[in-house]
């Protein structure tokens, strides 16, 4: 990329969008390139700011005209899965998200919107409410200002019956790299009323949505997402186990009760410090100097002083009162006691317990920002999420939790995790918070989540989600056929490679 | 974030103080999207995060603060909706006090900006000079149209307001049927001459509550005001007088000081940081918003009609005080139907003096603020600050009354004089109007969400 060639494709873009489309200041720069990873910041080339599909058009075949390499985000921070930050220095950013942030339509009889990508989680739910509160969104534990478009491509997922972001979402809009515009499921259909375009994916012809989650093929600029009709009571149930071993006995009672569908909600099984770390700093990080995990004491203290366990399950049921669902509420609780060892902390206990009213506030597809507190759990701002998962059964998911433990441990790092569960799978959040000031730390970081990877790699598990740092190291786990498949797919449809090199691991490089 | 303060400068305790927070922001940017000026401008130096590195600078150099630094500072509406947002818990409540005493000591504004400023802190916290100024400004109403924009701008501020003001005498008003609790009231400097029927309903709520209401002797501005424009002495002094005032009447035994206007008790309540000491930790423990105190009371029978009541959420209330479930439950249990509204976190654009300093930015936050209270299709807006409530009352036909005014209705009160002139929609007769509507259209409307399927 000449600097020749970045002048030109500015002044086109400037020519076509205004100045207002276009952002080169110093601040902006740094901004968009800061980055938590421990590999540190990576400044773009400049932003630019689409209001439309037809814009984004004009850049992608302004960016193949001078051969630059575009980066398109959407909206939020993307903390701990690599910011905004461009896969490699000297990108283009397209920020969707600032213009492109309408909500296209909702449908109130058939339950769904449809969104840009500048609409957050926040955005969708205030103007649900004001419609008078009728529908529901599915919604992360994460910041409400998240996209909904960013989260759903990058396989996101909430804890409603509508938790598996891309499932829930129906038709796409995609800005393909020649820059020819994709409707995807019932929009391909060339016709002028697309009356299924966000009702039904299965029509005639292949099902490519899937090509554009997790990949860099084109520009998503519009999707519909599925929305629950709001029931009119949700009751939450939570339990509290006291040994960081009870994951085993956990996960076996929570298989049957989402196999059979009788819990409606996934389960967050989160350990001590996944909740308790939102409500403060490690007592321990100053005096270890962020060298030690922190001692079984310091965890004990923890857990006593916010009422929580080892490992605490949240899970909820919907229904027409409080009072209706209690005979669920019973049954969960008998199996859940049977055992002796779990603790039960009912709606109204858990609503006064922070962490637990976070695990409510996402049941009831209501934005809050309250998990964030993780972030802060060590000075610094450094952020990694690993996230792998075990299929449900009871021995393995023990396994896996004493293997990162350890690794954790040996990093000197503090085991934080959410076992995220359904029917036959739980993805595991695992969060590596470090001092990003401290250079030992970046090191440590760096190490512990490569080894988890190599190590649950090994054991055949692979990540659901990456940060942007590790998407070619990710990749480089895969199998010949599918890194071909994929360079095979880019080249047809980003023959020059301008959208995203890098991201998830698809290079141009690879795409010739 | 690092820093580079030098010894002597870490020697000073503003900028030790500086220091310690500018060191816990880490730049994550939670905080952009939900401020109010960035997401007008889209520049960083319009955001928390990036005044958090122009303050640094600042401090870091000392001396003369650039025009740049003190234009985008200024700009801050100190509205704390990035405090709320922030992952890190940056406390930039104090550090932004800290950075506009600075610029207040240390930057020469044009003689135009000064004369604004100083005339703003002369006589918004002083009641009877400020309702001197007020009939001089609504003597000068008809001649608004030939004033310069600022001077336009600030009478129709100042005489917009329909509402008549009364300040309190220093008086201790009984409570009705058995006593539960004394409590003193913060009357609020600004609010008293501007609206006497924000105190009036709250003594009489707080009277059938069971409330014996102390308006003590010596109390007055709480500071808020000359704090937030950099006046840091001026604000500790006018808290100084408020806690020796209060100090006398907790001599006899004060259960709560409450008050009705949230910018006022997000700096009552912090009071510890501001003036310092133990009589000031005190007070600023025992300090109440009068939604927070009625819900510990618990509020008697409501019977008011169920109008279509938005809450608009006060910057300082949730913000400030995160108080935002207190007053929303109360206006249900005195019978209103509450509505939230679109953007909740956001700022109105009244932020104290900020639509007097700020007028244009002012405007837009305003205009975007009464639409997405419209929106919701509201028979009365409820807010629990007057300086949001005259903001918002300049961009809305819908009337603006404070919470305490619907509460005390709800509960037997009179009418807020406000909504007494209004032909407000009867909610049985809108309730019947939609039932016909639905008999009469064919097919009938489909509900998504019938309760029956759950």
């Amino acid at each position: 990329m000449s600097s020749t060639n970045l002048e030109a494709f500015f002044a086109a873009i400037t020519g076509v969008l205004g100045a207002d489309g276009v952002n080169r200041s110093e601040e902006t720069i740094r901004r968009y390139g800061e980055n938590t990873m421990p590999g540190g910041d990576r400044p773009p080339a400049g932003v630019v700011y689409p209001g439309s599909t037809a814009d984004v058009q004009l850049i992608v075949r302004a960016a193949n005209t001078h051969k630059i390499p575009l980066y398109p985000i959407s909206t939020g921070n993307n903390i701990g899965l690599g910011t905004r930050s461009a896969a490699t220095a000297g990108q283009v950013v397209v920020d969707l998200g600032r213009n492109m942030n309408r909500i296209v339509d909702i449908d109130e009889k058939l339950a769904f919107a449809v969104v840009e990508p500048g609409v957050s989680y926040q955005t969708l739910y205030d103007e649900l409410v004001r419609r008078g509160n009728k529908l529901m969104l599915d919604v992360t534990s994460g910041p409400p200002q998240g996209g909904m478009i960013g989260n759903a491509l990058d396989k996101g997922a909430g804890y409603s019956p509508y938790f598996d972001h891309f499932g829930f979402s129906c038709g796409l809009e995609i800005v393909l790299g020649t820059g020819e515009m994709l409707r995807t499921g019932d929009g391909t259909l060339d016709a002028k009323d697309l009356i299924n375009w966000h009702t039904s994916k299965y029509s005639f012809g292949p099902i490519l949505d899937g090509l554009f989650t997790q990949s860099n093929f084109g520009i998503v600029t519009r999707m519909g997402v599925w929305l629950l009709p709001r029931p009119p009571a949700v009751r939450s149930f939570h339990f509290t186990f006291p040994d960081d071993d009870d994951l085993e006995t956990i996960i076996e009672l929570c298989r049957p009760l989402k196999l059979s569908n009788f819990v409606p909600t996934l389960f967050r099984v989160s350990n001590d410090l996944y909740l308790c770390g939102s409500e403060g700093e490690s007592p321990e990080y100053r005096a270890s100097g962020g060298k030690r995990s922190i001692s079984d004491e310091g965890r004990r203290h923890l857990r006593e002083r916010h009422r929580l366990g080892a490992w605490n399950v949240s899970g909820a049921f919907y229904g027409p009162s409080g009072a209706a669902m209690e005979p669920q509420i019973h049954r969960v609780r008998d199996m859940f006691m049977q055992g002796g060892k779990a603790r039960y902390i009912a709606h109204e206990e858990a609503a006064a317990i922070p962490p637990l009213q976070t695990a409510i506030n996402a049941f009831s597809g209501v934005p809050s920002v309250g998990e964030l507190g993780l972030l802060k759990w060590r000075p610094g701002g450094g952020n990694i999420w690993f996230a792998p998962g075990t299929p449900m059964d009871g021995r393995v998911a023990n396994e896996f939790q004493r293997l990162c433990r350890k690794i954790y441990q040996e990093f000197g790092f503090d085991y934080t995790a959410m076992n995220v569960c359904s029917a036959r799978f739980a993805r595991g959040l695992h969060v590596i918070t470090f001092n990003r000031e401290d250079a030992d730390e970046r090191r440590r970081a760096d190490a512990c989540y490569r080894k988890m990877s190599r190590e649950v790699a090994a054991r055949g598990v692979f990540v659901g989600r990456a940060p942007v740092d590790y998407h070619e190291f990710h990749m480089a786990q895969t199998i010949p056929a599918f890194r071909d498949a994929c360079s095979g797919i880019k080249a047809a449809l980003d023959p020059n490679g301008i959208i995203a090199p890098g991201r998830y691991g698809i290079v141009e490089t690879t795409a010739r | 974030m690092q820093t580079a303060f030098s010894l002597e400068q870490l020697a000073q305790p503003t900028i030790a103080e500086a220091d310690g927070i500018l060191k816990t922001c880490v730049h994550y940017g939670f905080c952009t999207a939900t401020c109010p000026t960035y997401v007008l401008f889209r520049d960083e130096n319009d955001s928390p995060r990036g005044r958090i590195d122009l303050i640094r600078a600042m401090l870091e150099k000392g001396g003369t603060p650039d025009a740049k630094t003190v234009l985008h500072l200024d700009r801050c509406l100190s509205c704390l909706s990035c405090v709320t947002t922030c992952a890190v818990k940056v406390d930039y409540t104090h550090l932004i006090d800290i950075a506009r005493a600075h610029i207040e000591d240390n930057y020469r504004r044009p003689l135009s900006e000064r004369m604004l400023r100083r005339m703003i802190a002369e006589l918004l916290p002083y009641p009877r000079r400020f309702a001197f100024a007020l009939r001089l400004a609504r003597l000068a109403n008809p001649l608004a149209a030939f004033l310069p924009a600022r001077a336009r701008n600030l009478i129709e501020l100042a005489t917009g307001w329909p509402a008549a003001g009364e300040i309190l005498r220093p008086r201790i008003y009984p409570a009705r049927g058995m006593r539960k609790m004394r409590v003193a009231l913060l009357p609020s400097c600004a609010q008293q001459v501007l609206d006497r029927n924000i105190n009036a309903a709250t003594i009489r709520l707080l009277q059938r509550h069971g409330c014996e209401v102390v308006v003590a002797a010596g109390v007055g501005c709480c500071g808020a005001l000359p704090l937030h424009m950099g006046r840091q002495m001026q604000g500790k002094a006018l808290a100084g007088a408020n806690i020796a005032a209060w100090s006398v009447k907790m001599a006899n035994g004060l259960d709560a000081i409450v008050v009705n206007a949230s910018g006022c008790g997000t700096t009552v309540k912090d009071y510890a940081h501001l003036v310092g000491g133990e009589q000031a930790c005190r007070i600023g423990a025992l300090t109440r918003d009068v939604t927070e105190l009625l819900a510990e009371l618990g509020l008697s029978h409501g019977s008011a009609q169920p109008y279509r009541v938005a809450y608009h959420d006060a910057c300082s209330l949730q913000h400030g005080q995160g108080v935002t479930a207190q007053p929303r439950k109360l206006l249900a249990q005195a019978g209103f139907n509450v509505l939230d509204v679109p953007e909740r976190h956001f700022c109105c654009g009244s932020a104290g003096t900020y639509n007097l300093l700020q007028p244009d930015i002012a405007v837009a936050l305003g205009q975007r603020k009464a639409a997405h209270i419209d929106s919701v299709d509201p028979d009365i807006i409820a807010a629990g600050n007057l300086g949001c409530m005259v903001q918002i009352a300049r961009f809305t036909q819908a009337p603006v009354v404070h919470t305490v005014e619907l509460l005390d209705w709800g509960t037997g009160g009179p009418m807020p004089s406000a909504l007494r002139d209004r032909r407000l929609r009867n909610p049985a007769a809108r309730a019947a109007q939609a039932a016909q509507s639905k008999t009469a259209a064919s097919p009938p409307p489909v509900d998504p969400n019938p309760t029956a399927v759950w």
